[in-house]
């Protein structure tokens, strides 16, 4: 594991390469992800300007990333509880989905961006990836894109970073598409989740932010535009659970 | 039930399409600046309190360390009681302008030089000694934050910042039994439903001996104290550190208190 100082570390072990986030203080290295730091910005200074969302509130594009980050370090201990709680165990069904459209063999060179914990872990920023191009087979990204500043930027990089034929695959909060069931949901995220935090993680604001930040996100056509924007080809997306998330899967042909 | 559930999905009927901030101003846009009653206030639907409510009682009895969630369930389930309170403490002079110039306690607040050198006896010393002793700081009191109204935010918080000078007064100490005969005594005073839960269900875990110096000697003294004292949030206690604990005893008919042992377990 690296040090509080160090922080591109990594091993790979046989067959998977899997990059995964830490916190951690490094000059030059911004960060707009959940667990990432805030360094300065080095490009688009002008930017600082403007404004963006941070769930329903409006902050400045500089705030957003550090905001994130608090949001992030302060759910980090109850995080794996609170999903199973949430989602009631749900969410572990979606990742499986996630793997089985995957279908990982022995040998695919697999990014797993804002992952949290697990093998081996690099600290960056989705929005400047510290790879090279054309570097692996499979980007995936589960319940990570929706908290990053500049999603374009985010999915630029996962088509740089990939290989011709690589294909990139994210798992993330959507829109109900039943009005019944989408206001039983809009119900359960707005009275229940906030409690839910509060009692078990006694942090009430981080889980409004959650249920903000996902009537945020672009419905699955607009998301699928913006993958496409990208460069990606032959984008599709499967809405799951009536839509309250859906994988999207694009190729960098 | 189903007034609840109607009155939580109607701001949610605005809700459709893309949300943003414009369209869920019913729902959140209090959150922001706007709507706030003071700093650190969550505004929430009466879903939400009920929700908390259970939420939080279930949540102390499960894990009595968690004091938050004790502070959570006296917010959520103490409208009626705060009122009760506040319009006890509108009548009284001194609390009257306690309301009025929003004292707080804290150690921010606190003079602690010129605490230690008062004389010995009085109610500053003693209260000092008690923090000492007890080793607690005024300074881990929640802020309230589900209040739906300012002023009894405010005596919410006074009561909570109000509870240390009460062991003082009682002369109990903060282990579990010296907290359970503090929460009677105050459920008997202020009414709070998490005060009168607190003091019901906290002695779930008490061993059968002090159970039984509990419901023998401890609980009637404490009601029996509670019942004759005036209401104790109409002591502007922070002038009164001068006068000798002995004396604002008997002002408020408190008698000597029990021995409750400060070591040793419950």
């Amino acid at each position: 594991m690296a040090t509080h100082r160090s922080c591109a570390l990594w091993s790979y072990c046989g067959r998977r390469w899997s990059r995964l986030m830490r916190c951690c203080r490094l000059p030059g290295f911004r960060s707009s992800w959940p667990r990432g730091p805030l360094g300065a910005r080095h490009l688009s200074q002008e930017k600082q300007a403007t404004e963006t969302h941070f769930g329903f509130e409006t902050v400045s594009e500089k705030e957003k990333g550090g905001k994130v980050y608090h949001v992030f370090e302060s759910v980090a201990k109850k995080y794996d509880v609170m999903n199973d709680m949430m989602s009631l165990g749900i969410h572990r069904i979606w990742k499986d989905l996630l793997l089985w459209k995957m279908h990982p063999f022995p040998g695919t060179q697999l990014l797993d961006v804002a992952g949290g914990t697990g093998l081996a872990w690099v600290l960056g920023d989705a929005e400047e990836l510290p790879f090279d191009d054309d570097k692996f087979d499979v980007y995936t990204i589960a319940f990570g894109i929706r908290n990053v500043t500049h999603i374009d930027q985010a999915l630029q990089e996962a088509h740089r970073v990939l290989k011709p034929g690589g294909r990139f695959l994210c798992l993330e909060f959507s829109q109900v598409n039943n009005p019944l069931i989408s206001r039983l949901y809009d119900l359960y995220s707005f009275q229940v989740i906030p409690v839910l935090g509060e009692v078990i993680a006694g942090d009430w604001k981080s889980y409004q932010y959650l249920v903000e930040s996902i009537r945020q996100f672009p419905s699955q056509e607009e998301f699928k535009e913006m993958i496409e924007d990208a460069g990606f080809e032959k984008v599709t997306y499967e809405s799951l659970t009536s839509g309250i998330v859906a994988i999207h899967s694009g190729f960098k042909l | 039930m189903a007034t609840l559930l109607r009155s939580a999905l109607r701001p949610l009927r605005q809700l459709g399409g893309r949300r943003g901030p414009a369209a869920d101003v019913r729902l959140r846009g209090v959150r922001h600046g706007a709507g706030l009653l003071y700093p650190g206030h969550i505004p929430t639907s009466p879903l939400q309190k009920l929700l908390l409510a259970a939420g939080s009682a279930g949540m102390s009895l499960y894990n009595p360390y968690r004091h938050d969630m004790v502070a959570v369930l006296g917010e959520t389930t103490g409208h009626r009681a705060l009122k009760v309170l506040r319009d006890q403490m509108r009548k009284d002079p001194e609390g009257a302008k306690i309301l009025q110039e929003r004292p707080r306690i804290s150690l921010s607040t606190l003079d602690l030089d010129k605490l230690r050198s008062l004389p010995e006896g009085s109610f500053g010393q003693e209260y000092l000694r008690f923090l000492d002793v007890n080793r607690v700081s005024p300074d881990t009191r929640a802020p309230t934050r589900f209040v739906d109204n300012e002023e009894l935010a405010y005596v919410i918080q006074r009561y909570r910042e109000v509870h240390d000078m009460l062991h003082t007064l009682l002369g109990m100490p903060t282990n579990i039994l010296g907290e359970i005969v503090v929460k009677w005594f105050e459920a008997v005073q202020t009414g709070l439903p998490m005060c009168i839960l607190g003091a019901l269900f906290g002695p779930i875990r008490l061993s059968a001996q002090s159970l039984q110096v509990l419901v023998s000697e401890l609980i009637p003294w404490a009601m029996q104290n509670g019942r004759r004292a005036p209401c104790v949030l109409n002591l502007y206690y922070e002038q009164r550190w001068e006068q000798p604990l002995l004396a604002l005893r008997a002002e408020l008919g408190i008698t000597e208190p029990p021995t409750v042992h400060v070591r040793g377990p419950a």
